[in-house]
């Protein structure tokens, strides 16, 4: 048991240590001292095994430094993941909580405000057009904002409507869901121009609705417990109570999953760089040192190394996040 | 359960339109602009060597060749020249690229390739004949797997845990690493050269079914198990989690009590039970299977779907691209339908409940 205790305490050591080795070369890399810099060919050395003159990790078919290449490729992962990773939490965490505390009838406005607002922006709307058709529509929303000013009289002016806020957030996260991650990633990369902005954009676009489902269900469970209850007799407003009560307590499920997503966004990342798509070609990365092993199916250090390299930050984000949930603070 | 189907079907389709919509939408004005500096297709073939207003011909028409001469959608912003306070908003009727284009997919047509003009459907239909044998392969490889290894998953703690961590390893690499990987170790004249490298080779025509099924297996072989190796840990995982929750209940005593062998405990009553929550793991099976297809058709040079889709993606051919994601999120759609039924058919407390 004792031995068995030391070796996780090794692992969880180990973890931290090749993340924080990580996250230096990904902050060092331009300063280092290599002797090859990422992106530039050495024509007298294509495709050496390591140890060769000055590649310390050989070349690939195009006589880019692997070395070289790896720490680059690093510094995109993090710079990329990293970044994409927090801000698709951050949305997911206020949509998904916004969804389990409000539920679908919590927020309610007054139906006259509503109806103004409706047919503020739709006469706006239509006294903008410009050809013959907006008198026809003109008259469809005419007849359609009397219509509720009607049902607004029968049921009395102090009738409210509820903004169905869960419903909204759930299927805004069934429309992104509804074509797999890869894929819609893939596409939307492909729309735009390749730029690490762009990538950052598509990946946090087509990951928030993982965060923001986990921190619903976490809300939802928190939301019925008594000392909310208590808060709620207490008088505390509906923000209040959300961001003070509610959310540190969401905090340890949070923080135990943040290191998954950053493993799993940099696996997209490598993957939509192997595919060409998402970073322009000059940048370097994983997927892209990877990618060019294919001109050169025998050369085993092009694969070893960024595979070796994308297995240990997996497992060592996994470690991570193990070691988060175990210990709650 | 027509009732039922009918249902989760209304539910599943307005996100699936919606979703489609917004990728069609975005990619026109992508392509709108990408037309306006010459990135998109021929322009620039056209462009060298001409005057002003030849150049405005050429992509005159290739904008209504391409399909993109019609306003965008039902309303578009005027254009800054002619907008005042008054005329902001154009409104442009039922001419427009997606009115067209719902009207084309309600008669399943998909439009042209902008690349090379061929339809889109009969480009995917070709591709499809060489990524349906590969993804079923992969998902009856896993699932039968999945099946065998589930007794194993009763063994004791130590053994146990031996399969789950190299299971573990398996799920931390992205496909593309684990393709490469099985390329360097199994297709490699330096370590074992069991496999084919890529392609499909050249079927002789002249042989019997069974031989030109060895030859089709032979080439698939490496694919196949990349997708096998990478959609497994999650299945196995899963299955683990359900059956040790099983394990414990009353009537695994009361079979292991009246003196049934292990590997019966398991298949026939543990195992049955601990399948509710894997079924919602197939719905992600197919549509994952189909998204790795992308990555492994493109490790392996083989002509299917998939690498269509990434060129398509790489070649901002959009039409291609837009037909692919329909289809995938078809599949989808149907994964999702195909784990309603079988939930329906496994758990009567569904059935019930109607």
């Amino acid at each position: 048991m004792k031995s068995r205790a030391r070796f996780s305490t090794l692992r969880r050591w180990l973890a931290l240590l090749w993340l924080a080795g990580l996250l230096v070369a990904a902050g060092l890399a331009p300063v280092l001292p290599l002797p090859y810099a990422p992106d530039a060919p050495d024509l007298h050395a294509i495709a050496v095994t390591p140890l060769t003159g000055q590649h310390w990790l050989g070349t690939d078919p195009l006589g880019r430094d692997v070395l070289a290449q790896l720490l680059f490729g690093a510094r995109t992962a993090v710079l990329v993941s990293l970044p994409a990773a927090a801000l698709a939490t951050l949305l997911g965490t206020i949509l998904g909580s916004a969804a389990g505390f409000w539920s679908n009838d919590n927020i309610r406005i007054p139906a006259v405000y509503g109806l103004a607002a409706l047919g503020v922006v739709a006469f706006s709307f239509v006294f903008q057009l410009s050809s013959g058709t907006s008198i026809l529509l003109l008259g469809i929303i005419a007849a359609g904002l009397s219509l509720g000013a009607a049902r607004l009289h029968r049921a009395g002016y102090r009738q409210v409507v509820a903004l169905p806020v869960d419903r909204a957030v759930l299927g805004l996260g069934a429309l992104v869901a509804s074509v797999p991650l890869l894929i819609l990633a893939l596409t939307l990369a492909a729309l735009l121009q390749p730029s690490p902005a762009g990538l950052l954009a598509v990946l946090v676009a087509t990951y928030w609705p993982g965060p923001a489902r986990l921190v619903r269900a976490e809300v939802l469970r928190i939301r019925a417990l008594p000392y909310i209850e208590a808060g709620r007799s207490l008088g505390l407003p509906d923000g209040r109570l959300l961001y003070r009560h509610i959310l540190p307590n969401c905090w340890h499920t949070i923080s135990a999953t943040f290191p998954i997503s950053v493993a799993t966004l940099i696996g997209l990342e490598t993957t939509l760089s192997f595919l060409g798509v998402g970073l322009p070609p000059e940048t370097a990365s994983w997927g892209r040192l990877l990618a060019s092993a294919r001109l050169a199916p025998t050369a085993w250090w092009l694969i070893l190394s960024p595979a070796l390299a994308i297995l240990l930050t997996t497992l060592a984000l996994r470690q991570l996040s193990n070691t988060v949930s175990r210990n709650p603070q | 359960m027509g009732r039922f189907l009918l249902h989760r079907l209304l539910r599943l389709l307005p996100a699936t339109w919606a979703i489609l919509s917004i990728i069609f939408l975005l990619s026109r004005s992508f392509s709108q602009q990408q037309l306006a500096t010459g990135r998109l297709a021929d322009v620039s073939s056209t462009a060298h060597s001409a005057s002003g207003a030849q150049r405005e011909l050429a992509e005159r028409q290739l904008r209504a060749r391409l399909g993109l001469a019609e306003p965008l959608f039902y309303f578009s912003a005027a254009p800054r020249a002619t907008a005042g306070l008054a005329a902001r908003w154009q409104w442009n009727g039922t001419t427009n690229q997606y009115h067209r284009w719902l009207r084309q997919l309600s008669r399943a047509e998909l439009g042209f390739s902008f690349r090379d003009e061929q339809p889109v459907t009969a480009l995917l239909q070709r591709s499809l004949g060489y990524t349906l044998p590969l993804t079923a392969g992969a998902a009856a490889c896993t699932i039968g797997l999945a099946w065998l290894a589930a007794p194993y998953l009763g063994w004791p703690r130590r053994r146990r845990s031996a399969l789950l961590s190299a299971l573990y390893l398996l799920d931390a690499l992205p496909l593309f690493v684990v393709a490469l990987l099985l390329l360097l170790l199994l297709a490699n004249p330096d370590m074992l050269a069991w496999f084919p490298a890529y392609g499909l080779g050249r079927e002789d025509p002249a042989a019997s079914g069974l031989a030109q099924l060895q030859f089709r297996l032979y080439y698939l072989a490496l694919p196949i198990l990349a997708l096998t190796l990478v959609s497994l840990p999650a299945l196995i995982v899963q299955l683990d989690a359900a059956l040790r929750q099983e394990l414990r209940a009353d009537y695994v005593v009361t079979a292991r009590a009246k003196g049934l062998p292990e590997a019966l405990v398991m298949r026939r009553h543990a195992l049955r039970n601990a399948l509710l929550p894997a079924l919602t793991l197939l719905t992600e099976l197919l549509p994952g299977l189909v998204a790795g297809s992308v990555v492994v058709e493109l490790v392996y040079s083989l002509p299917g779907m998939g690498r269509r889709l990434a060129e398509a993606a790489a070649a901002h051919d959009y039409p291609v691209l837009l037909g692919g994601v329909l289809l995938i999120a078809l599949v989808r759609l149907v994964a999702q339908v195909l784990a309603d039924v079988l939930y329906f058919l496994t758990d009567p407390r569904i059935r019930l409940s109607q």
